[in-house]
């Protein structure tokens, strides 16, 4: 109770610095505004530079040679193009990305860390495997934190914002109104999503969640880094009460800050928040491919799990 | 020239002919903005066919009735319809390619700006980036829906794509394409509440010749509407894990 009880005072202590927050992540950058006057989050973008989501448990240090500019969650696994123009480097803030509770850790409740533990020891169990192993959708914030391959594009109009994620080929419509929720009885992978303008920050509020995705995990955790470790947000669950509050700011021409507030009170012992520079504006001839994620994973999912995966059928059609 | 003439003549008349002067852009298309979805019975089989358990009965979409295989295409065609419970693509949760991704029986939203228009899909959160900018087919890579690129002919939006794996089918019947296929699809604007699909297929390797399919997209009105989920995968999974006596 006692534990409960201070998570209640944290949200308080959450909205009321909100305000402040919020004022001074505008940083005082003026972004390009629509025709009808909002800011003009339009564009294509690559994931930012990686940084640990947590604390890091133990030492570690970013690879050798490692690319901290410009599309980083990339460099494990591709060279930088040495004929690629010159760009500045994204700020990679200090720290962990999780900016609230000061500790830097996810906030789980007791009985939850030793889920997440079960979790973590039965990767090779299709049932707890990796949900985007499984090609199952992201969910938020994870669909923002670095993946490989993952890129992103925003499209926008009166009343609404579209995000476009490669990975995996989601999207999400988000309508910028005041409209309810849908209703509870609905799942959806991806959530269902209202937002806002609060000065030059677009405010997006998801519920609905399923409660077979991850909240969190990095698709390029930090070198060296064993996949249970808490730097990468592996197996860190949540149920169907998900509830994120995410904030995406300009802080530079090529740069969208995000903030994303994780509520889930039969998971964790208070609301959470990380921060992370999730956006960087990509080259103009940047474009979305086709990323068919569940089309060549059956063999590798029945080489992890055992399963004949390539034998399974469907029937969306009679 | 005379087939060029001809061929002119065709598309002038075809726009005179439709007179629908609908909602507009701010670049002055017209807005397809929305949520739509064929009826009928097309995602079962393209041509005509009799009902059967599950399945309702339909006429053909195909101009002049029929697919015009070549000899070898016919049979794979029969192999993958005696097949279709295992065979068809679709059954793998494999991305439906284009036409089908259209008239398979889900809802889609299109989001339409001066460079591009946005086709998601609620089955498998399918989405179609379709270019409006003039840019031409850029990579030899292939697709499971292919690259897409469109202009406006008047009030029609033309799309063509190319760049097919050739591992999808056109129906839950086994009709079928090589990856040699060349896809022209044409949205028009009817009304308010209808829009003339008009698809022309082009694959030398499987067919004759190019040939036409053509049904209405209709536009969902329900307050409210918004995209929900089909997550294919996710129901492949369950499916797994009854087999395997347990929870995913």
């Amino acid at each position: 109770m006692t534990k409960v009880h201070a998570g209640r005072i944290a949200v308080v202590a959450l909205v009321l610095a909100a305000p402040a927050t919020s004022l001074a992540q505008d940083g005082g950058f003026e972004p390009p505004r629509t025709k009808w006057g909002d800011p003009d989050l339009r564009g294509h973008y690559l994931p930012g530079p990686y940084q640990a989501l947590e604390t890091p448990t133990s030492e570690w240090a970013p690879p050798e040679g490692a690319n901290q500019g410009q599309g980083a969650a990339f460099s494990r696994f591709f060279e930088p193009d040495p004929d690629a123009p010159a760009r500045p480097t994204p700020a990679r803030p200090d720290g962990p990305m999780i900016i609230d509770p000061p500790s830097g850790q996810v906030p789980f409740q007791p009985w939850a860390t030793e889920q997440r533990n079960e979790i973590m020891a039965r990767q090779d169990q299709l049932e707890h495997l990796d949900p985007r192993v499984k090609c199952l959708p992201a969910a938020f914030p994870r669909a923002h934190l670095p993946v490989g391959y993952n890129t992103y594009q925003i499209e926008q109009g009166p009343g609404f914002i579209l995000m476009l994620y490669e990975w995996n080929h989601h999207s999400r419509y988000i309508p910028l109104d005041d409209s309810p929720h849908i209703d509870p009885a609905i799942r959806l992978g991806m959530g269902d999503s209202r937002g806002r303008w609060e000065g030059n920050t677009l405010v997006v509020d998801t519920t609905n969640f399923t409660d077979n995705t991850w909240p969190v995990g990095h698709g390029a955790p930090p070198e060296g880094a064993p996949g249970s470790a808490l730097s990468t947000g592996h197996g860190v669950f949540h149920s169907d009460q998900l509830h994120v509050i995410e904030r995406f700011t300009f802080i530079d021409a090529n740069t969208i800050q995000y903030t994303a507030t994780i509520e889930d009170a039969d998971v964790f012992s208070q609301p959470w928040t990380l921060r992370y520079n999730a956006l960087q504006r990509a080259a103009d001839d940047h474009m979305l491919f086709e990323y068919a994620c569940h089309e060549g994973n059956g063999r590798n999912l029945s080489l992890m799990t055992g399963i004949d995966v390539e034998a399974a059928r469907v029937h969306p059609i009679p | 020239m005379l087939l060029a003439g001809a061929l002119v003549c065709g598309a002038v008349a075809h726009t005179s002919a439709q007179t629908y002067d609908g909602p507009r852009t701010a670049d002055g298309r017209p807005d397809l903005g929305g949520i739509w979805q064929v009826l009928g019975s097309a995602a079962w089989d393209l041509e005509a066919h009799n009902a059967q358990d599950g399945i309702p009965a339909g006429l053909s979409v195909v101009d002049g009735g029929t697919i015009p295989y070549r000899p070898a295409a016919a049979t794979a065609r029969d192999a993958n319809r005696v097949n279709r419970l295992t065979d068809d693509p679709v059954r793998k949760c494999f991305l439906p390619g284009v036409p089908r991704v259209t008239y398979m029986p889900w809802p889609f939203r299109i989001v339409q700006t001066p460079d591009h228009v946005v086709l998601s899909y609620e089955f498998a959160h399918t989405v179609r980036i379709v270019y409006t900018d003039g840019s031409p087919h850029p990579l030899p890579n292939d697709f499971w829906l292919g690259d897409s690129r469109g202009h406006w002919e008047g009030d029609t939006l033309v799309v063509d794509t190319t760049h097919f794996n050739g591992q999808t089918w056109l129906d839950a019947a086994g009709n079928h394409h090589s990856n040699e296929l060349h896809v022209v699809e044409r949205y028009t604007p009817m009304t308010e509440y209808h829009l003339d699909y008009e698809v022309t297929l082009e694959d030398p390797r499987t067919y004759t010749r190019p040939w036409t399919m053509r049904m209405p997209i209709y536009k969902r009105m329900e307050p409210g509407l918004r995209l929900l989920d089909y997550d294919c995968v996710d129901h492949l999974l369950d499916a797994l894990s009854e087999a395997e006596g347990g929870a995913r």
